[in-house]
C-alpha cells in the first residue's frame, strides 16, 4: 500500500509537471505571433469611420487591460497565471463580453460526451471480439471479423464519416446528418431531448467507433495468440480449467494491460480526431469552437481550449496510470 | 529369479503405455513431413512408484508425457498404440474420454509439474487464486474450509501459508517450483508428471526441491513420472529409470541396477559421462549427433554411433529383451532376443 502511495504521488507530480509545461507552451507559442490581437480589433473597430485620437488611445489601453497585456514581459506572465489558477482566460474577442470560460462549459460536455462514449466502445468492442478471435482462432465468425476490422481500418477517417452521411443521411435518411440536438428542443432531462441528443450522436460516435475498433481488435488478438502458448495458460488447461475462466482470467487479463498503456498513449490524439469529426457532423462542441477561434483570430479562446484539452488529455492519462498497478501487479515494484 | 518376476507382475499397474507412436506431422508447400519423436514406446507404471525418463535434449521424452497425459495439439498427433490409466479400479483409456470426463479427472487423478516452472504461475493472479482455479472444483467444500484445507496442505510440505497472498513475481524461483508442487498435489491425485522440474534451479534449491517431491510421493501415496536429463537426479529419487534415444525407449529396469550395470551402449555412455570425486581423466564425450527424427537411420537408431555397432543393426530394429527380472533393453549386441547376453 504504501509503495502505491509512492506511485500515485510521482504520477500526480509527473501531471502537475506535464499540465504546467503545456500550458506554458500554449502561452509561448500565442503571444510569439505577429498577430496583436488589440491592434487587429482597433484597426477593425476604427474602419468604418473616423475614431477621435483619444478614444483610441483609450480604447488600446481598456483593451490591452483585458487582455491581460499590461506591463511588462514578467507581469503579463504572472497575471496570466494568477486568472489561469482560477480558471479565467479573460473574454472572447469573437464574441465578445462573452468569457471564455463560459464558451468553453458550453461546448466541453459535447466533445467530452462523444469521445468518451466513442472510445470506450471501441476499445470494448475491440478488444472483446480480437480476444475471442485469438482464442478461438478456428470460429469462422470470427476471423470475418478480423477481416472487416482489417478493412475498414486503413481507410481514412474522413471518408468513413462521408460514407456514413451519404448512406444514413441520404440514400436512407434515417438519422440527423448534423448538429448535437434537434433545434428549438427545450434543454432539459425530458426524453424528447435525450433521445434528440442520442439519435444526433449516432453517426459521429459510430464513425469513430469503426475506424477505432480496428486497431485495437489486431492489437489484442496478435497479444493473445502469443499468450495462449504461454506456460500458464497451458498448465492451467492441463489443470482442466474452465475455458471461460482462461479466456478471462488468465487469457485477456494479461493482454489487457499493454493495451491500456495504448489507450492511454491513443488518447493524446484524440483531440484532433474531435475537430474533423465535429466539423464533418456540425457538432457543437470543442472542436468547432477552436475552428471558429482560429479563423477570427480570438486569441484568448485558443489559449483557453489548448489548455482545456491539455488538462482533460492529462488527466484522462493519470486516471489510467494509477489503475495501471491494479491491473499488472508487478509494476507495482518498479 | 521367478519371485521378483512374479512380484512386478502382481503390482497394482496405474499407467499402462503400448506400442505408442506420437509424430509432429506438419504439411508445407505439398511435401509432408513427419517428426516421430516418439515411435513405439510401450512402458508402465506401478501405483506408489517413481518413474523415471532419462535421455539427451530432444530424444522425445516431453512429447512422450504431452502424449500420455494428452496434452497434445496440432501438428503433435497419436498415431498409433494406447494410453490407459486405472485410477482406483476405473481404468479408461485417456484418448477415449469427452472433454467433461476428461476434465473431471485433470487435477483430481491426473496432475503435473512443468517443465519451465518460473512461469506457470499466471503473473496477475495472487497464488490463492490459482489454488482456486485449480482445485476448488474437485475439493467440493465451500470456500472457507477449501482454503483451510490448502493451508495445512502447505504446512505439511513445510511451506508459510502466508505464501496464498503473494504474486508469483514476489517469491523466488526455488519458491515458485515448491508452490507449484504443492499445486500439483493439494488434490492427492493418483498420478503426477514431473517434466524437468528441477532444470533451472541451482544445486542446493535443487536438493530441497527433489526432497520435497519424494516427502509428497511419500505423504500421499501418488506414483510418478519423473522427467529429467539428469542421471544423478534420477539416482536419487527414482525407483525404475527408463532411458529414451530418438523417440524410442533402449533400456529400462530398477533405477540402481540401470546405473550400475547398464546394458545399452549409450546407457553405459550416459553413466559413464556422470563425474564421480577423485576422477583425474578427462570425460570422453559421445562422437557425432543425435539423429533426425524426421529421417531417422534404419534399424537400431543409435547405431551410427554406436561402438558395438555390427551388419544386423544397420538393418532392423532391436525389440525389447528382459535380461533380468525387470530390466528391458533393445540392443541385438548386448541383449539377442532369445539367446543369453553377451557378457
Amino acid at each position: 500500500m504504501q509503495a502505491y502511495a509512492i506511485y500515485a504521488l510521482k504520477r500526480l507530480a509527473q501531471f502537475v509537471l506535464v499540465v504546467f509545461i503545456g500550458i506554458n507552451l500554449a502561452y509561448l507559442i500565442s503571444h510569439a505571433t505577429p498577430i496583436d490581437p488589440v491592434e487587429q480589433t482597433v484597426s477593425a473597430a476604427t474602419s468604418f469611420g473616423n475614431a477621435s485620437p483619444e478614444a483610441i488611445l483609450m480604447m488600446r489601453a481598456s483593451l490591452r487591460e483585458l487582455y491581460g497585456l499590461e506591463g511588462g514581459a514578467v507581469s503579463q506572465y504572472a497575471a496570466f497565471w494568477r486568472r489561469v489558477l482560477v480558471g479565467d482566460f479573460g473574454p472572447s474577442l469573437s464574441a465578445f463580453p462573452t468569457p471564455v470560460s463560459t464558451l468553453i462549459g458550453r461546448a466541453l460536455p459535447w466533445t467530452v460526451g462523444l469521445l468518451s462514449v466513442s472510445t470506450c466502445l471501441a476499445f470494448a468492442l475491440g478488444n472483446l471480439l480480437g480476444g475471442l478471435a485469438g482464442y478461438f482462432r478456428e470460429s469462422r465468425i470470427l476471423k470475418l471479423a478480423g477481416i472487416a476490422a482489417m478493412a475498414v481500418h486503413p481507410i481514412p477517417y474522413y471518408i468513413v464519416a462521408f460514407v456514413l452521411l451519404i448512406v444514413f443521411g441520404y440514400l436512407w435518411p434515417v438519422l440527423p446528418i448534423s448538429g448535437g440536438y434537434r433545434i428549438n428542443t427545450p434543454w432539459g432531462w425530458n426524453a424528447e431531448f435525450v433521445l434528440s441528443v442520442v439519435t444526433h450522436a449516432i453517426l459521429p460516435v459510430a464513425s469513430l467507433v469503426l475506424v477505432g475498433v480496428g486497431g485495437w481488435f489486431m492489437g489484442m488478438r496478435s497479444l493473445v495468440s502469443n499468450i495462449v502458448s504461454e506456460d500458464y495458460v497451458v498448465y492451467a488447461e492441463l489443470a482442466g480449467v474452465s475455458r471461460g475462466r482462461i479466456l478471462g482470467a488468465y487469457v485477456m487479463r494479461n493482454a489487457l494491460a499493454p493495451q491500456v498503456t495504448g489507450l492511454a498513449m491513443s488518447l493524446g490524439s484524440i483531440f484532433n480526431g474531435a475537430i474533423i469529426t465535429e466539423q464533418v457532423f456540425g457538432y457543437p462542441g470543442i472542436g468547432t469552437l477552436l475552428i471558429q477561434a482560429v479563423h477570427a483570430g480570438d486569441y484568448s479562446l485558443v489559449i483557453g481550449i489548448a489548455s482545456v484539452s491539455i488538462v482533460a488529455v492529462s488527466v484522462a492519462v493519470l486516471i489510467i496510470d494509477l489503475l495501471y498497478p491494479l491491473l499488472d501487479p508487478r509494476v507495482k515494484v518498479a | 529369479m521367478s519371485a521378483p518376476l512374479a512380484k512386478v507382475a502382481d503390482a497394482e499397474r496405474v499407467l499402462d503405455v503400448a506400442n505408442l507412436r506420437a509424430y509432429y506431422q506438419t504439411w508445407h508447400f505439398g511435401v509432408s513431413r513427419d517428426v516421430r519423436a516418439v515411435d513405439g514406446v510401450t512402458l508402465h507404471v506401478d501405483r506408489n512408484e517413481i518413474y523415471g525418463l532419462a535421455g539427451e535434449s530432444s530424444c522425445g521424452k516431453s512429447t512422450l508425457i504431452r502424449t500420455i497425459v494428452r496434452a497434445i495439439r496440432p501438428p503433435l498427433a497419436v498415431v498409433e498404440g494406447s494410453v490407459r490409466f486405472d485410477f482406483g479400479g476405473r481404468a479408461c483409456d485417456i484418448y477415449a474420454l469427452d472433454r467433461a470426463r476428461l476434465a473431471g479427472i485433470r487435477w483430481r487423478h491426473l496432475s503435473y509439474i512443468l517443465q519451465g516452472s518460473m512461469n506457470v504461475l499466471n503473473p496477475v493472479r495472487r497464488v490463492r487464486e490459482s489454488f482456486v482455479d485449480f482445485a476448488f472444483r474437485h475439493i467440493g467444500k465451500p470456500m472457507p474450509q477449501f482454503l483451510a484445507l490448502v493451508e495445512d496442505h502447505l504446512a505439511r510440505l513445510r511451506l508459510d501459508p502466508a505464501v496464498l497472498g503473494s504474486f508469483p513475481h514476489e517469491l523466488s524461483g526455488g519458491m515458485r517450483q515448491r508452490v507449484t508442487i504443492a499445486l500439483a498435489s493439494v488434490c492427492r491425485p493418483d498420478f503426477i508428471v514431473a517434466d524437468e522440474p528441477t532444470t533451472a534451479l541451482d544445486v542446493v534449491v535443487q536438493k530441497d526441491v527433489l526432497a520435497l517431491l519424494r516427502e509428497v510421493q511419500r505423504q500421499i501415496r501418488s506414483s510418478m513420472i519423473l522427467v529429467t536429463h539428469d542421471i544423478g537426479v534420477h539416482a536419487n529419487a527414482t525407483d525404475r529409470l527408463g532411458v529414451m534415444y530418438a523417440g524410442r525407449l533402449i533400456e529400462e529396469g530398477r533405477t540402481g541396477e540401470v546405473i550400475r550395470e547398464p546394458r545399452h551402449p549409450y546407457t553405459a555412455q550416459l553413466v559413464t559421462s556422470l563425474p564421480r570425486i577423485g576422477d583425474i581423466e578427462p570425460k570422453q564425450g559421445l562422437d557425432g549427433a543425435p539423429p533426425s527424427l524426421a529421417a531417422p537411420p534404419p534399424g537400431c537408431r543409435f547405431h551410427p554411433r554406436c561402438p558395438l555397432a555390427m551388419e544386423m543393426c544397420r538393418r532392423e530394429h532391436p525389440p525389447m529383451v528382459e535380461v533380468a527380472a525387470g530390466h528391458r533393453v533393445a540392443c541385438w549386441v548386448k541383449a539377442p532376443p532369445g539367446g543369453m547376453a553377451a557378457p
